[in-house]
């Protein structure tokens, strides 16, 4: 029959094809030995670098677009001679695609990259962006980024190691933080004054249970992790959880305060403290029901709640001091590590706009534009913008304590599919914190023995 | 057809001339031209589908972030999707969803057809409409409306608390035990017109000389589906197996809008695996391990199906 024939020989072919492209033996990827680029000579010199035009993907929107347009503005009406073209993309689609955009020739010269090994990391290990330790020099960045912040950029130049090392990514004059908000209204209603305290927060909650409440507005359908990661930074000391993040092996979960934290979360939700069905509610819609008064608290990321002008006030904002009392922890970073390309043409000119996200101008702008600025102190809010007063006062409490510590999911490529996994598991009873905390320490610890 | 070709060689005094004259063959120049012909799609076909085939197979032997250089691992990337409990898991869910997406649908499909085809009802065209209408719909937009349906605020809870089976209500999506079952009936609604539209044109070409014997020889209905209708079916229920089937193993789009593979793992397939090791996570190696065996699998089960129902 030829028909079969046909079929088995193409099947035949396509099995010599394979074969072939395996026998050839090159392994996927650059060959030969990485160095990573860095500039030899740099120059902040940006008026005299001729006619430059730039390309930026970032991935703000709204209120964060507003603030990089301004940003550009402002940079092109001090520089005339530089252009730079902004294309703004979702989020999944440029973290999931910044490595194939930068490899091109046509590709961006600046973009915003998820900070960790799932994005920035593999792309500095991949040398497609620039090692800016001259830059940092040139510019002085060590006296403006605060180390804590610095870290979350730095990897040393054998990839091994993350938090340490060379800087390859800049982060911006504003900062995300995961906090608590809540519901002004509902707090004066039920006579409770804000709590400053985790054993003043657990009072409250009763107290709104008992009122007939949701105390805490919740989803765990998608994104369950800001309750166990804001906790956890209240049971462990920022030192001990960035060096459990930058893969220090000699500290575990346990003691970067996981378990306490997962404790204390199991403890809620058996408590009834959550929002009835949490487990079958996503992330878009517990936002919308806190929104709608369906709960007094609510731990998120700062920035989420995509609060209107109008809205400014009624929610605000709290960074619970640590649970033993003394200083504040906060999961807190810049909302993207800003890196330039390998391949750009111009960067100097393009260090020179990140040194200007960084700068007091640029911390201003986010106030104006009801974002937390970061890096600078004397920055002035509106008294209109009553919501970002609060959270603006949160990063400086975590600032004077120097407790910024990273998101927990930078540990690993797949600690974030973990922790939701693990987080769904101990909703449906299904395991412990303490099998919780173990499934973590394996998943450290298998990505940073495959990447010895 | 081959000995067809064999034979038509022979006239002109066996085969040893015939090898002579090949050059002058028509037949084979006639072939020449077709493969000129082809060549243009088949470069095409090789560039979009043949080399990105061979280069997976060449990354499932290495352990790779997709940017810098990559390490050979052997058969690590395979041995892992074996072995690993959460991507064997994804095997089982598999199998579970071919139940929903491919067997029940068809069940369905063959009773509703031997139904509707037993006498001519009025609105036909209505009811075949309906049914087939989701096939139309866009899967994310089907995904996006059970996630609505299946809330814990929903229609389908709404429904039992108003019947006053709130004992039942539960967060249908959010749950370890009835996530995966309610993922597959979202494929059970989707295919069950599909397969119904599928075996009714297939009834329609059953002489129904054959229906008249049947029922001359006393045939009741149940005998006549077995005796006659499920027979004469059999092509159609083999290309509805065959694409169900590898549409429950390539299952996506549907699990990646609802539940993303949770609560936990419990709703996780191959491909939605397959995508966070692509591209939410750089590990390249084992996105391409993963695909390679799915790809196998669904070419073994067309096989199969195949042979089985070409079968006399």
């Amino acid at each position: 029959m030829r028909k079969h024939r046909l079929v088995s020989r193409t099947i035949a072919t396509a099995t010599v094809l394979t074969a072939l492209f395996a026998a050839a033996g090159c392994a996927p990827g650059p060959s030969g030995t990485e160095s990573a680029s860095a500039p030899t000579s740099v120059s902040t010199d940006v008026a005299n670098a001729g006619q430059v035009t730039l390309k930026l993907s970032d991935f703000w929107g709204g209120s964060e677009g507003e603030w990089i347009k301004s940003m550009i503005t402002a940079f092109e009406k001090q520089y005339p001679n530089v252009t730079i073209e902004r294309t703004q993309e979702d989020w999944g689609q440029l973290t999931s695609t910044l490595n194939l955009q930068l490899s091109d020739a046509d590709g961006p010269d600046l973009a915003t990259a998820n900070n960790g090994w799932q994005s920035l990391g593999t792309l500095a290990k991949g040398n497609l962006v620039l090692n800016l330790d001259e830059y940092s020099k040139a510019y002085g960045w060590d006296s403006v980024i605060p180390s804590t912040i610095a870290r979350q950029n730095e990897f040393t130049t054998d990839f091994k190691t993350i938090g340490s090392g060379s800087l390859f990514a800049t982060p911006v004059a504003r900062v995300s933080l995961i906090g608590i908000y809540y519901n002004v209204d509902k707090l004066t209603q039920l006579g409770i004054a804000p709590p400053t305290t985790l054993a003043e927060f657990e009072a409250a909650a009763q107290k709104a249970k008992d009122a007939g409440e949701i105390p805490i507005a919740y989803g765990s359908q998608d994104a369950p992790t800001a309750v166990l990661l804001g906790l956890q930074a209240l049971y462990a000391s920022a030192d001990t959880i960035n060096n459990f993040t930058y893969g220090d092996s000699s500290v575990t979960a346990a003691q970067a305060g996981l378990n306490e934290a997962a404790q204390t979360v199991k403890k809620w939700n058996d408590a009834g403290w959550f929002t009835p069905h949490h487990e079958g509610i996503n992330y878009q819609d517990a936002v919308a029901n806190f929104l709608d008064g369906k709960g007094v608290f609510r731990f998120e990321y700062t920035g989420s709640l995509g609060l209107t002008d109008k809205q400014q006030g009624t929610f605000k904002y709290i960074q619970l001091p640590q649970a033993s009392g003394t200083g504040t922890v906060g999961v807190g970073a810049a909302p993207a590590a800003m890196v330039i390309a390998s391949k750009c043409k111009h960067p100097d000119v393009a260090a020179a706009f990140l040194n200007f996200l960084m700068s007091k101008d640029a911390a201003q702008a986010s106030a104006d534009n009801g974002l937390i600025p970061l890096l600078h102190e004397d920055v002035t809010i509106a008294d209109s913008m009553a919501t970002l007063k609060t959270e603006a006062a949160g990063a400086a409490q975590i600032s004077a304590s120097n407790g910024f510590v990273p998101y927990f999911d930078w540990t690993s490529p797949t600690m974030l599919d973990t922790l939701n996994q693990q987080m769904q598991m101990l909703y449906a009873g299904k395991t412990t914190p303490d099998e919780l905390v173990a499934a973590v320490d394996k998943d450290r610890t298998t990505f940073l023995e495959q990447s010895k | 057809m081959s000995h067809l070709i064999a034979r038509a060689t022979l006239p002109g005094g066996g085969a040893s001339q015939a090898r002579r004259r090949a050059n002058h063959n028509p037949r084979r120049r006639n072939r020449r031209i077709g493969l000129a012909f082809v060549a243009v799609p088949l470069v095409f076909y090789a560039g979009v589908v043949l080399v990105p085939l061979a280069q997976s197979f060449q990354y499932s032997f290495y352990n790779w972030d997709g940017v810098s250089r990559a390490t050979w691992v052997g058969l690590a990337n395979y041995i892992e999707f074996f072995t690993d409990p959460v991507l064997q898991s994804t095997l089982g869910h598999v199998l579970v969803l071919i139940l929903f997406f491919s067997l029940l649908p068809i069940v369905l499909g063959l009773l509703s057809t031997a139904l509707i085809t037993r006498r001519r009802l009025a609105g036909m065209a209505g009811y075949r409409f309906v049914y087939f209408l989701p096939q139309v719909l866009t899967s994310v937009v089907v995904a996006l409306v059970f996630k609505r349906i299946y809330s814990p605020d929903g229609a389908l809870n709404t429904l039992l608390r108003s019947v006053g089976l709130d004992a039942l209500t539960r967060s249908w999506l959010g749950d370890f035990t009835w996530a995966l079952p309610a993922l597959g009936l979202i494929g059970t609604w989707g295919t069950f017109g599909f397969c119904m539209v599928l075996f009714i044109s297939g009834v329609s070409s059953i002489p129904t000389e054959l229906y008249e014997a049947a029922r001359v020889d006393g045939a009741g209905p149940v005998r006549e589906f077995f005796a006659v209708t499920l027979p004469g079916l059999r092509p159609q229920i083999a290309v509805a197996l065959t694409l169900t089937i590898t549409g429950a193993l390539r299952t996506f789009d549907l699990v990646w809008v609802t539940t993303g593979g949770g609560p936990g793992t419990a709703t996780l397939t191959p491909a939605v695996a397959l995508y966070r090791a692509a591209f939410v996570n750089p590990q390249v190696g084992k996105a391409a391990a993963i695909g390679i065996v799915m790809a196998l699998l669904c070419l073994v089960i067309a096989l199969v199906i195949g042979r089985v129902s070409e079968r006399d």
